[in-house]
């Protein structure tokens, strides 16, 4: 393989420089943010270094057309932009420089990878001459990140630059989103050539559905008795919760979403029944494994939503309906594969299949849900001298409107609240599904909070996952951002402790955090408010003042370290594993 | 529904765009998805300069096979994939 250096590129076909009056000759750093700018990016996040002054040198003199916000730390920036970018379906943007900037990025990169999250990293590195001689802070990000990107590009030719920069968007947006790492030299950075205006490129071209497959699915739903629609996440990046809506209405069957794909149907719709998989709601999951039929929409048939693959899809048929070709067969073998964006196929789809009435079907999950989400309410509640997660995530959902956007970040606090918090409004849950990425949280609130303008964030995590990136407090705090956070604190790293006490025998290995951060006086040192709540007549005063105010507020809430998610199904297992309490 | 699962031993010729780390592009595909690569050979297209011909012979069943078409066709860099 050749090098990049001999691509050709934009502007280079052979235009008297400088004989047309209208040509524009910018150095690359300008390039990039011009190009950023036609692209319609308004935000970034990032941390200025030696491999990126020039390109916060262009930043220093667009601030009205282009607003930088400063973290912590590069990951911090990545989740922002990646938080950005669920909130709003807008292409995230997020800046680094060489070596340890661009590695910091990495865990950000791959939560955004797992998650189809549309992002461009742009990260500096040292000049093309000190290239592969292990110069201070250089890096080979791109390698680095192969595995964890829809594609990368180290530009080492300035009249490549816009171009890739366009190609870039293009290829983060289009078909199943993704993050797109690019890497620009110092020394392309200052080079100088013409700008062409950096004007975006159209998308990719979506594949239209065949109609055979559309028959062919049309088929196995009519002849259907018990349908069950697993939808994931596929139908909040398409936008198509409406459709999802109009398919299950008209087959009147129930609905089970994977985590990613939580928000894709509201909480009210009669025909939801919650998530699905391994902490999924009992009649969720249970009518997923009676079913004679799974509808798979944009979702991946991951390990945690169906447990063990083969008990799986025993008596069900599947139709697995995805962008992403290379999605269909890869976990589970669809009988009938749909290829396609969701929002070409429904409209088709939900034309060839006949209206139906399922009441039976239906009922039988009300009976489920009934019989068993006492059961695994009551053993929490009966706790109750203290908190329990649900009364504070109810506590909390009280006071938030259907369009808060809330984020997690992983563990129990993240299941408790995909279990149990009412989401009516598409993208307004961010969570790192796929990578399971503890941190993620501080920064996406932040982001979705910026993509907002500034509005209320929520930010449920843990005390484990917390200590990972608090230093986002800083950033939400210089920024002024409304973003409540709410720790669910019990001390230990619940998930994992959760574990070994049920697969483990109860050896709490390195669980125990026995830490004595006081919240308050770090929420204060941050130059945030603090509190910190043991009963339920405490969070509600503390709700009360903490939504009141415009500030970033932080609420340590103790609940018990035994706390589990329930139900859990074994990895590996199937329905019939499931632990109820 | 049952899938064969026998091995068998397939040959792919490959139409890349020639760019840097293509071809690291390709080979990691393989490391992170644990696919086979039993031989590779790549050059440069006489007809077109700006793409180069990568020849592999790979190994798995049929399930692992189409994956291996179907991930590769993913890549930006791959123009083609064909099982010769």
């Amino acid at each position: 393989m050749s090098s990049a250096s001999d691509s050709s590129g934009v502007g280079a076909g052979g235009n008297a420089s400088g004989s047309a009056g209208d040509t524009m000759i910018l150095n690359g750093a300008a390039i990039t943010i011009e190009t950023l700018i036609a692209h319609g990016v308004t935000d970034v996040f990032g941390i200025p270094g030696g491999s990126v002054l020039n390109l916060y040198d262009e930043l220093f003199s667009r601030t009205s057309q282009i607003t930088h916000r400063i973290t912590s730390h590069e990951q911090g920036a990545a989740h922002a932009a990646d938080g950005y970018a669920r909130a709003t379906g807008k292409v995230g943007v997020a800046m680094a420089t060489s070596g340890p900037g661009a590695t910091n990025l990495v865990t950000g990169i791959a939560t955004a990878y797992l998650d189809s999250s549309p992002v461009v990293f742009i990260t500096g590195n040292v000049p093309t001459n000190l290239m592969g001689k292990d110069s201070f802070q250089e890096v080979d990000i791109t390698g680095i990140t192969m595995p964890i990107t829809k594609h990368g590009f180290l530009v080492k030719d300035i009249n490549a630059l816009e171009e890739t920069i366009c190609e870039a968007f293009r290829i983060a947006r289009s078909g199943r989103p993704g993050p797109v790492l690019i890497d620009i030299p110092k020394d392309v950075q200052i080079a100088e050539t013409e700008f062409l205006g950096g004007h975006p490129l159209p998308d990719l071209p979506r594949r239209q559905p065949d109609q055979s497959e559309l028959q062919a699915a049309a088929e196995l739903i009519n002849s259907s008795q018990q349908p069950f629609i697993y939808a994931g996440g596929g139908v909040v990046l398409s936008d198509s919760s409406d459709l999802l809506c109009q398919l299950a209405e008209k087959l009147d069957a129930p609905i089970g979403l994977s985590i990613m794909g939580l928000t894709a149907m509201s909480s009210t719709h009669p025909l939801y029944l919650g998530m699905t998989g391994m902490h999924g709601l009992p009649e969720a999951t249970q009518l997923n494994a009676e079913a004679d039929l799974i509808i798979g929409i944009g979702v991946r048939f991951s390990d945690r939503a169906t447990g063990n693959i083969n008990s799986y899809r025993e008596k069900a048929k599947i139709i697995h309906i995805d962008i992403d070709d290379a999605e269909i067969d890869k976990n589970v073998q669809a009988d009938v594969s749909l290829h396609g964006d969701i929002r070409d196929i429904l409209p088709l789809l939900i034309e060839l299949v006949e209206e139906r009435d399922r009441r039976q079907w239906l009922d039988h999950a009300t009976d489920i849900r009934e019989a068993m989400r006492d059961s695994i309410l009551a053993p929490s509640e009966a706790q109750a001298s203290g908190l329990t997660p649900y009364t504070v995530i109810n506590a909390v959902r009280q006071r938030t409107d259907d369009s808060t956007v809330i984020a997690t970040d992983v563990g129990q606090h993240q299941m408790w609240v995909a279990q149990h918090y009412a989401f009516n409004q598409p993208r307004t849950f961010l969570t790192s599904g796929g990578l399971g990425a503890m941190g993620f949280g501080m920064g996406a609130a932040i982001g979705a909070s910026i993509a907002k303008t500034q509005t209320r964030t929520v930010l449920f995590t843990g005390d484990g996952s917390f200590h990972m990136n608090l230093n986002e407090l800083a950033t939400a705090v210089r920024y002024q951002l409304p973003i409540v956070v709410v720790i669910l604190n019990n001390g230990v790293l619940g998930m994992v402790r959760q574990w070994q006490t049920l697969f483990y025998q109860s050896r709490h290995s390195e669980t125990t955090l026995d830490r004595s951060t006081d919240y308050v006086k770090l929420a204060e040192a941050f130059g945030a408010r603090g509190f910190s709540v043991g009963d339920a007549h405490g969070l509600n005063e503390v709700l009360d003042q903490a939504f009141s105010s415009s500030e970033p507020v932080l609420i340590d809430c103790r609940i018990d370290p035994d706390s589990q998610v329930f139900p859990i199904i074994p990895p590996g297992g199937s329905f019939i594993d499931m632990i109820i309490a | 529904m049952n899938q064969p699962t026998q091995i068998s031993n397939f040959t792919l010729s490959i139409l890349v765009a020639n760019r840097a780390g293509a071809l690291s592009r390709i080979t990691g595909l393989f490391s992170k998805r644990g696919f086979n690569i039993d031989t590779l050979s790549v050059g440069p297209m006489a007809e077109d300069p700006s793409l180069s011909r990568l020849i592999m012979t790979s190994s798995g069943d049929e399930v692992t096979k189409n994956q291996i078409i179907k991930q590769l066709a993913k890549l930006y860099d791959v123009v083609d994939v064909k099982l010769i």
